[in-house]
């Protein structure tokens, strides 16, 4: 189980490609000492030379040329240095059998085992003195994710604005690799499309209506203390009250309106006050009464006030009305014949009482008003000329959608483009529209474009602070720095607090982008989304199951994140989240209901990511579990050690052989494997895989696959032992180095947007070192990562 | 699928999105009048792929010539035979391997319309070729609002590797618009109606466009502005962008040039109809209305991503595409992968139909086209890319002799079909990818 580290993978030794050799920089000419008279021969002239000799110049020499590539002209080790990425590919290809190709003599397992060993050894001697190479990431792109985050970060509202973007390319299994996300037409005309939106929506040319919030009667609260008996007071006596909560998000004036009618006509009139959390605001007088239903309702009662954001219950009470019925006494005798006719007759013997009919409560405001994506945008300092407003919100904005200060020239050509749209006859607002729309389809702002201040300086240099808190931001939160980031980096500090910035922001709860875009992808999460198992055979599997599914393991991780856990306890813990229909699906009692909760794992079935029925889902076929994928799933995501691709064409198993493909699955995938072609990576990735037969297509326990018992237990190439998948993952947690390097690799290539190459082993074994000494824990992979020579540094241009 | 009542129309487009427009239009196409002076009806180009090969042995032909019989898979086409051409024995010889390992599904979608050897990279510097569409595209622009439309059923895949070290632009890419970069498809329906149509009133685009190109002069500005200050690597990708600009920039002359498509009056799609077969119905629909109201002359529509493991339950196949296509020759696993294959010939059949009840002159509109459809591998199984299953509809203004199976001597190059399509849409290019000359025999 070789460590896998030769990331470049590009098999420039075979391919016929002309277009290789010109991009590659030694370029396809052999070096120079190809011709001189051979140097004394250092180890690698003695060990790999015979071996080149015997093996490969027959094709790779002077005269075959196949796949353009002539092998005699290494001699030494710093010919082999000089063209080290097709010397890795070399190693990985003879290393995977693939070279020499199986139509000539095999070498003797010993014989390319010595060639490794010293081809590898010329690597590590150099790797060891070699000057750091910190590498360099192509300008990205930002992704649909990381679009649509820094739109909500920069304008201060969520538009979903890249809904309608196409897909964004995967590469190193990763949708953020500035080299895999490309710009096409279609994509830049969703640009348009997105920037006009988000400005139209944020930014407006007239200021709208205040926002007016009515409530009407049904929606009164109850009076305090006393229960809720669902009636509401619209009709208000004694010492009713209409009662309205609100929370306002500004402070501002605002103006308090009631619409209400007195009862009775005549007599002295009825007077109530508008209260703002219990203090009088307002008393008014109503003195006649207007029915409602008569035409033209009459003018609403209105005060305008002052108001503080926050909650604010305003109160409508009536004044001098009479006393609650039980403090009245008796009912009286009935009234005369007089009274009958002035009023409608008493009810219940009680005599009519002033009152107040409340159809409104209505509170408008702040009346200057603007939304808040505007005036984030637009607010100025007051007193200024419309020039200097215009530069001034230019500016602030450039700033912050470039990630980095706006130039005095930048914003110069904003201000021109500004000056002539208004001069075109636009409005100053709407030409101000227009220059926000050029920044956000601006590739200052599409690109994260780190500008350098030694861009042609070959030696490696700390990249500045801003480009640093730009790569910190979209690492931890898919987003823009905020405005703390942004203020250490003005002053230059960032880089020196790194430990309490990676603290903060992984706090912060937009590192939830760890779990959505790192993890579900690293894990494969996001495939489940596509998974179609067979509705017949799994009938349980609903979209609820597979929506629980996924959130288990997305709570899981970020139990890991928050509670700052060991790494390994992603392979094996003691817990897991689930709701009911999970529950059910894994047939733990006790847990109902659609909310999540944390649960035990007590009884060693499940635990850990890799007996998770999301994981388990897609690693299986439609129709069945896939042990293949199941096993190869592991070796690639958990051990970082992919088992070599099979070979292009897979001999056809003889007819009378197929014949004997009977039995439960494992006895059929065991003859299979009897192809000693098939043996040699199927043995580890098959027993691995087999380990998890327990768990269907779809993550349930069975016991039985159809009419066959389930056998767990296997044996890993080295003879270690497993009886079933609890064991297999006590295994697979000792191996933490595999373990912690995959990881590091992984999240190093996520946070990087670029694959690994040779040249970050340096920066990944002190990741893995670091994860050591610290039991793993979450943070201190993030922490390393964040202060690794590749995530800091950069070189010049090549 | 002889005939296609209103009912089986209206049930393609999807309960929700009954689509009265594409009735209402049929006898129309931008080209309808024969009228003397008339402009004559363009040629146009479409390329459909399906994944993971086919049962080869129920898709050709016995025999060459006159087609009588339709083998299993290619009955869906009786109706339309008389516009077919089978043609066996060509060869995408860049989607082998050729030294670079496994990967063959990756290869054989990236090689399919380029002719060229994809550079085997999960991520660092894709490259693979300019592909035939694109071409195409790129000569006829200034004809057509749209340059070409690419459209699918399958967006890109979400995670992992797609297949043994090629990056998923191989895999999920069939046109590419220079050799690095790849132009994504198009699989919202929503979308690729409001691509196609003006949705906005005139009056309002035109303002629009105004101030799009004040924006579009601004930017490249920047962009210019930041070429000096970059690696070779972000030149590449500020390339992209210049390119992405310079076609906004000349769509938009062209819109104020050419007469406007206007949207058909009615419902519109409003997104991804949940039943595959719909969704590769509606596509369907969209692809001949963007050739009957003459939006765009060029289409790629990729049915199935390469490799795809899509599960077919709805036509009693609910095993995984791909997986199945690793048949090892069981009866069984034929079977259903024929199933497959019929599947996607039925949707091929309902195009081809709906092209063919579009008047357009003295003819029809699929008499206009040269429409082909094949997969990059022949038998799944055995990833090979030669002999792979191709046919071509459409008689091509006239010069393209429909109705026949032609047998081609092994390794013929899939490349010279292209060119001889490129021939019949008036593009003129000396070569493109591996191709050795011009496809012979399509004229009869």
């Amino acid at each position: 189980m070789r460590r896998r580290f030769s990331y470049l993978l590009v098999l420039v030794l075979a391919a016929p490609l002309v277009c290789v050799w010109l991009t590659s920089p030694s370029g396809s000419s052999a070096p120079a000492r190809a011709a001189d008279p051979a140097p004394a021969a250092d180890e690698f002239g003695k060990v790999a030379g015979p071996f080149l000799t015997k093996h490969c110049t027959s094709c790779h020499g002077e005269k075959a040329k196949k796949g353009d590539l002539v092998l005699t002209v290494y001699r030494d080790e710093a010919s082999v240095l000089k063209d080290r990425k097709r010397w890795e590919a070399a190693v990985k290809m003879v290393q995977t059998g693939e070279m020499p190709p199986s139509t000539r003599r095999r070498p003797d397992p010993a014989e390319a085992a010595a060639f490794l060993k010293t081809v590898r050894g010329v690597f590590e001697r150099h790797d060891r003195t070699a000057k750091r190479d910190p590498g360099h990431v192509t300008v990205r792109r930002l992704n649909r994710t990381e679009y649509n985050n820094t739109i909500r970060d920069l304008v201060g509202v969520d538009f979903n604005a890249a809904e309608d973007f196409p897909a964004d390319d995967v590469g190193y299994g990763f949708d953020n690799i500035g080299d895999v996300l490309s710009l096409s037409p279609l994509l830049f005309e969703r640009y348009l499309a997105a920037a006009e939106a988000v400005v139209e929506r944020a930014v407006l040319t007239e200021q709208p209506p205040p926002p007016k919030r009515p409530v009407t009667p049904n929606f009164f609260q109850p009076r305090a203390g006393r229960p809720d008996n669902g009636v509401r007071s619209l009709f208000l006596k004694d010492d009713a009250l209409s009662t309205y909560t609100l929370h306002l998000i500004d402070d501002g004036d605002y103006i308090v309106r009631v619409r209400a009618a007195a009862l009775p006509d005549g007599a002295a009139p009825v007077r109530f006050a508008v209260l703002d959390n219990d203090t009088e605001i307002k008393t008014f007088e109503v003195k006649t009464a207007t029915p409602f239903a008569q035409g033209k309702p009459p003018p609403p009662f209105e005060v305008r006030l002052p108001l503080k954001k926050g909650e604010h219950v305003i109160k409508v009470k009536l004044l001098d009305g009479f006393p609650p019925r039980e403090k009245l006494g008796p009912p009286k005798e009935q009234p005369d014949e007089s009274a009958k006719k002035e009023a409608k007759p008493m009810r219940g013997g009680f005599p009519r009482l002033p009152g107040l009919h409340v159809r409104l409560i209505e509170v408008e405001g702040p009346l200057d008003y603007w939304p808040e994506t505007h005036r984030r945008v637009m607010t100025c300092a007051p007193g200024k000329t419309r020039p200097e407003q215009t530069r001034e919100i230019l500016t602030r904005f450039a700033s912050k959608a470039f990630r980095r200060p706006a130039t005095a020239d930048e914003i110069d050509r904003l201000v021109k483009l500004v000056d002539g749209a208004t001069a075109r006859g636009d409005k100053w607002e709407s030409a101000i529209q227009l220059a926000l729309q050029a920044v956000l389809v601006s590739p200052k702002f599409l690109f994260r474009v780190e500008l350098d201040d030694r861009p042609d300086s070959k030696d490696a240099h700390p990249i500045d602070d801003y480009a640093l808190a730009a790569r910190l931001s979209y690492f931890l939160w898919n987003t823009m720095p905020d405005d703390e980031l942004f203020a250490l980096a003005a002053k230059k500090q960032l880089a020196a607090n790194l430990d309490a910035q990676v603290k903060r922001m992984l706090a912060d709860p937009k590192a939830k982008t760890l779990c959505d875009s790192f993890a579900a992808q690293w894990l494969q999460l996001r495939n489940l989304s596509t998974m179609t198992p067979d509705p017949k055979l799994f009938p349980n599997f609903t979209e609820r199951l597979r929506a629980a599914m996924l959130k288990e393991t997305e709570l899981f991780f970020e139990a890991v994140v928050k509670e700052d856990r060991s790494v390994l306890d992603l392979i094996d813990a003691d817990f897991t989240f689930l709701n009911g229909v999970l529950a059910k699906h894994y047939g733990v009692d006790g847990v109902y209901g659609d909310r999540f909760r944390r649960v035990p794992l007590t009884d060693g079935k499940r635990g850990g990511v890799l007996t998770q029925a999301s994981i388990l889902t897609v690693t299986s076929n439609p129709t069945r579990t896939s042990p293949v994928k199941r096993g190869k799933w592991v070796m690639e995501q958990i051990l970082g050690t992919p088992p070599p691709e099979p070979p292009p064409d897979v001999p056809e198993l003889p007819a009378d052989e197929k014949a004997q493909l009977t039995g439960s699955l494992r006895q059929r995938m065991e003859q299979h494997r009897a192809n000693p072609n098939c043996a040699v990576c199927h043995e580890q990735m098959d027993a691995m895989g087999f380990a998890f037969e327990n768990f269907d297509a779809v993550g349930a326990f069975r016991a039985r696959d159809g009419n066959f018992p389930i056998d767990p237990s296997g044996s890993l190439p080295g003879g270690l032992r497993f009886k079933g998948p609890g064991e297999l993952k006590t295994i697979l947690k000792g191996k933490k180095d595999l373990f912690g390097r995959c990881l590091a690799e992984k999240m190093l290539t996520y946070a990087l947007g670029r694959g690994l190459e040779y040249y970050d082993r340096p920066a990944v074994d002190a990741i893995v070192a670091a994860l050591a000494r610290n039991d793993y824990r979450f943070s201190t992979l993030v922490g390393a990562i964040v202060k690794s020579d590749p995530f800091r540094l950069r070189r010049g241009k090549q | 699928m002889t005939t296609i009542s209103r009912r089986t129309i209206l049930k393609g487009l999807g309960a929700a999105v009954a689509l009265p427009w594409l009735e209402a239009m049929v006898p129309s196409s931008a080209f309808a009048a024969a009228a003397p002076g008339a402009k004559a009806a363009p040629t146009r180009l479409a390329f459909l792929y399906v994944p993971n090969g086919v049962n080869m042995a129920e898709w050709t032909p016995k025999a060459e010539g006159a087609l009588t019989d339709l083998p299993a898979i290619l009955k869906p086409l009786e109706a339309v035979k008389d516009d077919l051409l089978v043609l066996s024995g060509l060869t995408a010889d860049k989607a082998r391997p050729n030294g670079d390992g496994p990967g063959d599904h990756a290869r054989a979608l990236a090689a399919f319309l380029t002719g060229c050897q994809p550079r085997k990279t999960d991520g660092a510097n894709i490259r693979v070729g300019v592909s035939v569409d694109q071409v195409a595209a790129s000569r006829l622009a200034d004809q057509t609002r749209l340059p070409s439309l690419e459209i699918g059923c399958e967006g890109g895949r979400n995670a992992g590797s797609c297949d043994s070290g090629y990056s998923c632009a191989y895999s999920n890419t069939i046109s590419w618009r220079s050799a690095t970069t790849p132009v994504p498809k198009e699989v919202n329906p929503k979308l690729v109606f409001e691509r196609l149509f003006s949705t906005t009133p005139s009056a309002e685009r035109v303002a629009r466009d105004a101030r799009r190109k004040s924006v579009l002069d601004f930017v490249r500005e920047d962009a210019v502005g930041l070429r000096g200050k970059l690696g070779a690597d972000d030149q590449r990708k500020l390339e992209e962008y210049f390119t992405s600009v310079r076609d906004i920039e000349l769509r938009i002359a062209r819109a104020a040039k050419l007469p406007e498509v206007k949207a058909p009056d009615g419902p519109r799609p409003t997104g991804v109809p949940s039943s595959y077969e719909e969704h590769l119905k509606l596509m369907c629909d969209l692809l001949v209305l963007a050739f009957q109201t003459d939006a765009t002359r060029i289409c790629t529509f990729v049915l199935a991503n390469e490799g795809s493991n899509r599960a077919y339950s709805f036509i009693g196949v609910p095993d995984g595409h791909h997986d199945l296509s690793h048949h090892g020759n069981d009866a069984k696993k034929l079977a259903k992968i024929r199933d497959i294959n019929t599947f996607h010939m039925k949707q091929f059949a309902y195009l081809l139909t709906r092209l063919k009840s579009v008047r357009e002159g003295s003819g029809t509109l699929l008499d206009q086209c040269v429409i082909s459809y094949g997969s990059g591998n022949g038998d799944g199984n055995r990833h090979n890319h030669d002999d792979l299953p191709i046919l071509v509809a459409g008689k091509g203004g006239g010069t393209v002799k429909t109705g026949r199976h032609v047998r081609y001597p092994r390794e013929t190059p899939l490349n010279n079909l292209w060119l001889s399509m490129l021939d019949r849409a008036s593009v003129k290019v000396p070569t493109l990818g591996d191709a050795t000359g011009r496809l012979t025999k399509l004229e009869g």
